[in-house]
């Protein structure tokens, strides 16, 4: 069986993703041997249009990420979202509460108006994706695991339940407990809790796990916790701003 | 069995000796007011007086993930793995102990669960009589105040510097004594151990069940209709915290990996939790228990009912762990319970 060519794509995003992908280093060349990468920006200057998976980083910002976006989908048998900004839209979509030509100032000063931009959109807003790898940045190893499972045959495994579950896992003390408040409770889990582990709190970066309790997370952030409409709202939109859930 | 008197001022050697052939985990106090088992070396101050650990020990004995058995597809052979760390748990309160014994139990009968029961061999239980009790425990009014078996060394704090500690097992013993001689224990210092334990248990007493432990699976068994389940589940978050911070849930996953080459793998088995909300989803898209009131009745019945009909103790020891860790607040056996019995008496 000829290897399958893989192709990375990025749009409005950091490249922070691609760069997890080539921090696996030893085990990314234990990967290359069953796959050729035709496409790669950060790691290789061929390039080709010729390629069965795509791996898309970023948002969807502007009229022409759009053309391009769909081009990319033409070509590919599939189409991997690569991180927060390409599959839940991610911290883009904090523009997307504010003013265009105030945000479109903020970035570009006096030439805004040579950047058209528009409401920041995850790419399955605009393209069928076949799969998403969640985070940001993406989990080295969860990305591993899933193109192993990918190139294996076996449907990739994503956890549907809240990072609580792999929080307690990891024997952390809940972040509620110590006057926190914290998006473990609705965010999809995968990352073992990084970010608490590390004494941080959970910024759902993994987007909203499946059948998110979002009344019961408000009446733990407000109710229980104390803390203010506008501190949850806040903190619901740094990443999970693009959702038909009331935020 | 016997008992001897053991002074703070041997403790050193002992800890020493047994951290020579054990990985030892002692209670600690953790920033913030919390205390949980952590490795024991010089230096590590012991929470004698800890009143709840934050997580359970079962993560000893069935470790959050565990592999299982290592694969070569390629060649078609596949070898178990097992790992059984020697690991001394010294100062498990005897509502733990009671938890260690009932997943003892369980992961005994039908197919012997050889991965757990060879942990189980290395694992050294030293129980401790609590001096203090968690504000979200009920353990007093669930028949687990006390432990029978299940340990190897009982140890209560009888005085400032002295303890009074019963044997439970031949092994215990040893270790004991492993530095050397033990006075035996008098007839006051046994005394004075009863008198402590019986101090902490009336006093633990005073919050918990407002009826005997014994009729909660009767209670149970006529309240599944009850709208309690949906009212407390309308808040649930399907998180599995609940679960995870229980001492005697010990239900989980079977997953596998390849490694780089796609030729060797293996097989692991991961924590899993009834309250996730694809925790009974089957082939074909079939989930036995899509809903989170469902999810939520089934765990109380596991807790009060499923386990007694099997085993013939309750599945819940009342430790709180799991009411501290909900942060809906809704995870709470003891106010089920007592709730239900309102309504069903």
């Amino acid at each position: 069986m000829a290897k399958p060519k893989i192709a990375f794509f990025d749009f409005a995003g950091c490249e922070g993703d691609q760069l997890q992908v080539a921090n696996l280093e030893e085990k990314l060349l234990d990967v290359l041997a069953h796959v050729d990468v035709v496409n790669f920006r950060e790691v290789m200057t061929e390039r080709s249009d010729d390629y069965d998976i795509a791996f898309v980083e970023g948002s969807i910002t502007r009229p022409e990420d759009e053309k391009r976006i769909k081009d990319i989908r033409a070509k590919a048998k599939l189409l991997v979202a690569l991180g927060a900004c390409a599959t839940i839209g991610g911290i883009n979509c904090i523009k997307n509460f504010m003013e265009d030509a105030q945000c479109r100032e903020a970035v570009y000063g006096d030439k805004a108006r040579w950047y058209p931009t528009y409401a920041a959109r995850p790419v399955r807003a605009v393209v069928p994706v076949d799969l998403e790898i969640h985070g940001c940045p993406i989990d080295r190893a969860e990305f591993l695991r899933m193109v192993k499972e990918l190139l294996s045959g076996k449907a990739p495994w994503l956890p549907d339940y809240p990072v609580c579950m792999e929080c307690k896992q990891a024997g952390n003390i809940c972040n509620y407990e110590r006057g926190r408040a914290c998006l473990g409770i609705i965010t999809r889990a995968g990352c073992k809790a990084a970010c608490v582990t590390e004494g941080a709190v959970c910024w759902g970066c993994r987007g909203l796990a499946p059948g998110a309790n979002l009344d019961a997370a408000r009446y733990v952030m407000e109710d229980l916790g104390g803390f203010s409409r506008r501190e949850a709202q806040d903190l619901l939109r740094l990443f999970l701003g693009f959702s038909s859930a009331p935020l | 069995m016997p008992a001897y008197t053991v002074y703070m001022e041997q403790l050193p050697g002992l800890l020493k000796k047994w951290s020579a052939d054990y990985s030892v985990q002692v209670p600690t106090a953790v920033p913030g007011g919390f205390y949980d088992f952590a490795p024991w070396s010089e230096g590590v101050e012991i929470a004698w007086d800890y009143d709840m650990a934050y997580n359970s020990h079962k993560r000893f004995f069935l470790p959050p993930r565990e592999d299982l058995i290592r694969y070569d597809v390629a060649k078609c052979e596949a070898q178990p793995v097992f790992e059984a760390p020697a690991v001394l748990l010294f100062g498990v309160h005897p509502y733990d102990v009671r938890a260690i014994a009932q997943l003892d139990q369980i992961m005994e009968s039908g197919a012997p669960d050889q991965y757990y029961l060879r942990r189980r061999e290395n694992i050294a239980v030293f129980a401790l009589e609590p001096l203090r009790i968690a504000e979200t425990a009920f353990w007093g009014t669930m028949g687990t105040a006390t432990a029978d078996l299940g340990f190897d060394l009982y140890w209560t704090k009888i005085g400032p510097a002295s303890f009074h500690v019963k044997v439970g097992s031949p092994r215990g013993e040893e270790m004991l004594l492993a530095c050397g001689p033990v006075v035996k224990a008098t007839l006051a210092d046994r005394e004075a151990a009863r008198k402590v334990g019986e101090a902490v248990r009336k006093k633990a007493g005073e919050n918990g069940l407002k009826f005997p432990w014994q009729e909660v699976p009767q209670v149970l068994a006529k309240s599944w209709n009850s709208t309690l389940w949906r009212e407390k589940a309308r808040l649930c978050l399907a998180c599995g915290s609940c679960n995870v911070v229980c001492p005697t849930c010990y239900c989980f996953d079977i997953r596998e990996e390849l490694d780089e080459s796609l030729q060797k793998g293996h097989r692991f088995r991961e924590w899993d939790a009834c309250m996730l909300s694809s925790f009974a989803l089957v082939a074909g898209d079939h989930n036995f228990r899509p809903q989170a009131r469902e999810r939520y009745r089934h765990r109380y019945f596991r807790k009060g009912k499923y386990i007694n009909d099997m085993i013939g103790e309750l599945g819940c020891v009342g430790c709180g762990r799991c009411v501290r860790a909900c942060t809906a607040r809704i995870a709470n056996p003891k106010d089920v319970f007592n709730a239900l019995w309102e309504e069903t008496r």
